[in-house]
């Protein structure tokens, strides 16, 4: 993603060279460890906070790079709750649960935003590492411990993420109530929205790379695949579509930016990334079809991110009704 | 001038300015002549105000504005729902830069101001056998001494001219050596258009509209003296011409369409779909695609302004353009029914005018004229994803 500062371009060759293109999905207890070494676990924290004090525009270079590498590392829940518990005003020392989530502890959320199941949580990133999950309700914001929560792993297609749907005991500790919590609730669903959408872009861009340089390499006819304007041109407009939703990544990766456009650009991100993937495999041919290439996995990822903070349907009627009314 | 604070300045005085002056009720204007006059009067307004011509250097009136200064100055023009300068568009983008970065100091001086007082221009390039091929033209020009001088006598046609058919003058490719690579032989040339031999046709377009016009030149003499470059050097020539419309004027097409949504809210609640989830999830669906085109216009200006433009980043925003453009139209025209087929009246000079076959229609003007959506497909695989060209030298 051109255009960027140099704080951010920093950000994104570090990235990179912690998490190389050429080995994807590394084992996620790993790279989690290097997260926290890092310091990424503390991004988003203010200064004061002893974080890095980095924006929206920082998160979404990260996840679009562990996007890239189709991480493991349930990094888009934990930055989400960490800037919640940041602003969590009922808090009991919240400094110190602070720290915990910076040197590694990890707290998940739900993606699920549909609410389709009250008492479950759908939808929990890794919980099986995680010592609480965040449980938002009208006028409240808690943490509620793993330990006597019920986990129930879910199984996925794609195999780079694992999700839970988790029932919380009794016992929570409040992090905000009233309209805090409200505030708290509405800001952690953006910074979800706008994770998902990031690492859907880094995951297009990704595939999509993948995909010209086997059309560069793979002989047909007597000459290379990438000669072909058939196959050209379809490559053209994935790079198109994508760079365009990159560039609205980033004009709404800000703080201020209003939920109903988050979630519109949401919507067109993932969307791009399941057709980007989806092209991928047809374009690579029959190799794109064996478990052995990564065509797939790309695939089975920008699936899942379709449903996961927000639908497309559920998001763009959303912002076709704020429009209307606006 | 360059930060923030006089940024805000700019847009404060514009936005004052543009109460006092933008025209009003011009999309009622229903024919072309007077279309021309109101476009032409804009433009000298603009011009006095200091706003017509943000990217000629200094000292022209108004120019040497930086990039972002003129960024402010389009989203203004577009927010307060003036006019586009269609007219003035080729004069002050491509004849400008044509002239300023390729002319001869007597031909600087000769037409600049002369575009400043009202002149139109028109672009003489496509051809009706090179259009996305365009360095296969054929028009020909013979260079003689005739009664009027060192003349090229030019014969041959050329078409799309957008609005040719009231401009003053027009940047002429013509081919003067038919031997050797075939951009070699081409040339330019300024031409006038009252010239004995230029004959005009407004072709009828299927909305109405008769934007887009022949020219027909039947030994046309054009002086020697009117020659931008050598001969034979037109080809660089006219990449200069081309680069000039790349980058404002999308971002501020886009933002134009932007800041039309609303022409969509309308119709929706017209056609009593507030309600209706599949209209809203496809309204939202276009949202998303216009904010960003926008963001993209936004994002390629930003690499202009920072020197990091690659190669094929145009590319990019004219095809996420033309496409977005289209979506835009059709969705109006699906969300309407029946009622977008009864033929209603056109507007002209404006793309996102509430008319959505009409504006379905015009929407093709921009995946198709100035490189098709198909050579920036091309541009953006070959020069951006490296794909390799196709072998030359095809033999039926």
């Amino acid at each position: 993603m051109g255009g960027m500062s140099i704080e951010l371009s920093e950000l994104r060759d570090a990235a990179q060279k912690a998490f190389p293109a050429d080995h994807l999905a590394p084992p996620r207890d790993t790279a989690w460890g290097a997260m926290a070494k890092m310091g990424w676990l503390m991004l988003p924290l203010s200064e004061d906070a002893g974080g890095l004090g980095l924006g929206r525009a920082a998160l979404a270079t990260i996840h679009a790079e562990m996007g890239r590498m189709l991480s493991r590392a349930p990094l888009v829940p934990a930055l989400g709750v960490l800037r919640a518990l940041e602003s969590g005003e009922a808090l009991a020392d919240r400094s110190q649960w602070l720290e915990r989530l910076a040197t590694g502890e990890y707290i998940a959320a739900s993606l699920d935003f549909t609410d389709a199941s009250p008492g479950t949580l759908r939808a929990v990133p890794d919980a099986d590492m995680a010592s609480h999950v965040l449980v938002t309700g009208p006028g409240l914001v808690a943490l509620a411990p793993t330990a006597d929560a019920t986990l129930v792993e879910t199984r996925l297609w794609d195999d780079t993420r694992r999700l839970f749907d988790v029932t919380p005991g009794a016992s929570l500790t409040v992090v905000a109530r009233g309209a805090g919590a409200e505030a708290i609730t509405a800001r952690l669903r953006e910074d979800l929205m706008l994770g998902i959408a990031a690492d859907a872009l880094g995951g297009a861009g990704a595939v999509l790379a993948m995909t010209v340089d086997y059309l560069r390499t793979r002989r047909q006819f007597e000459r290379p695949l990438a000669m072909f304007q058939a196959l050209k041109h379809r490559c053209a407009d994935l790079k198109t579509q994508i760079e365009a939703a990159e560039a609205l990544l980033l004009a709404r990766a800000v703080e201020g930016a209003r939920a109903q456009d988050i979630g519109a650009m949401k919507a067109l991100a993932c969307e791009t990334f399941r057709f980007t993937a989806e092209e991928a495999i047809q374009l690579h041919g029959g190799i794109g079809l064996t478990q052995e290439h990564a065509c797939h996995r790309f695939m089975k990822r920008a699936e899942l991110n379709c449903w996961l903070a927000g639908s497309a349907d559920a998001l763009n009627e959303a912002a076709g009704r704020a429009e209307l009314a606006g | 001038m360059s930060d923030d604070t006089d940024l805000a300045r700019l847009r404060s005085e514009l936005r004052a300015w543009l109460a006092e002056n933008a025209p009003r009720g011009w999309r009622a204007v229903s024919n072309h002549a007077a279309f021309a006059e109101a476009q032409r009067g804009w433009f000298l307004k603009l011009l006095e105000g200091g706003y017509a011509i943000p990217h000629w250097p200094a000292p022209w009136p108004g120019g040497g504005r930086t990039l972002a200064e003129q960024r402010v100055i389009y989203e203004e023009l577009a927010r307060a729902d003036t006019p586009r300068l269609l007219l003035s568009f080729v004069s002050t983008y491509h004849a400008a830069a044509t002239l300023m970065e390729c002319a001869s100091d007597a031909q600087r001086a000769r037409y600049l101001p002369a575009i400043l007082k009202g002149e139109f221009w028109c672009q003489g390039f496509s051809e009706p056998g090179a259009g996305s091929d365009l360095a296969a033209l054929k028009c020909k020009a013979v260079r003689e001494t005739r009664s009027g001088g060192d003349v090229y006598v030019v014969s041959g046609q050329k078409i799309w001219s957008t609005m040719a058919q009231y401009a003053d003058r027009c940047l002429l490719l013509v081919r003067t050596a038919s031997d050797g690579p075939k951009q070699a032989g081409i040339t330019f040339l300024l031409m006038d258009m009252k010239a004995r031999g230029v004959t005009v046709r407004p072709i009828e377009q299927i909305q109405g509209d008769e934007e887009f016009c022949e020219i027909f030149l039947d030994e046309v003499e054009v002086p020697v003296a009117d020659r931008v470059g050598e001969e034979g050097a037109g080809w660089a020539v006219a990449q200069a011409t081309l680069a000039s419309e790349r980058g404002l004027t999308l971002m501020e097409l886009s933002y134009r369409m932007r800041g039309a949504l609303w022409r969509v809210s309308d119709l929706i609640q017209a056609q009593g779909k507030a309600e209706d989830v599949a209209v809203l999830r496809a309204f939202g669906a276009l949202i998303g695609r216009v904010d960003s085109a926008c963001a993209l216009a936004d994002r390629y200006l930003d690499r202009r302004m920072a020197g990091e433009e690659r190669v094929g980043d145009a590319s990019l925003v004219k095809l996420t353009y033309s496409r977005v453009l289209r979506e835009y139209a059709r969705l109006g025209v699906s969300i309407g029914g029946l009622a977008e087929q009864l033929r209603a009246p056109i507007t002209f000079g404006d793309l996102n005018t509430g008319n959505w076959m009409a504006d379905y229609m015009n929407s093709y003007a921009w995946t198709i004229a100035g490189g098709s959506d198909e050579v920036q497909r091309n541009i953006i695989a070959e020069r951006m994803l490296e794909m390799p060209r196709e072998p030359k030298g095809w033999v039926a």
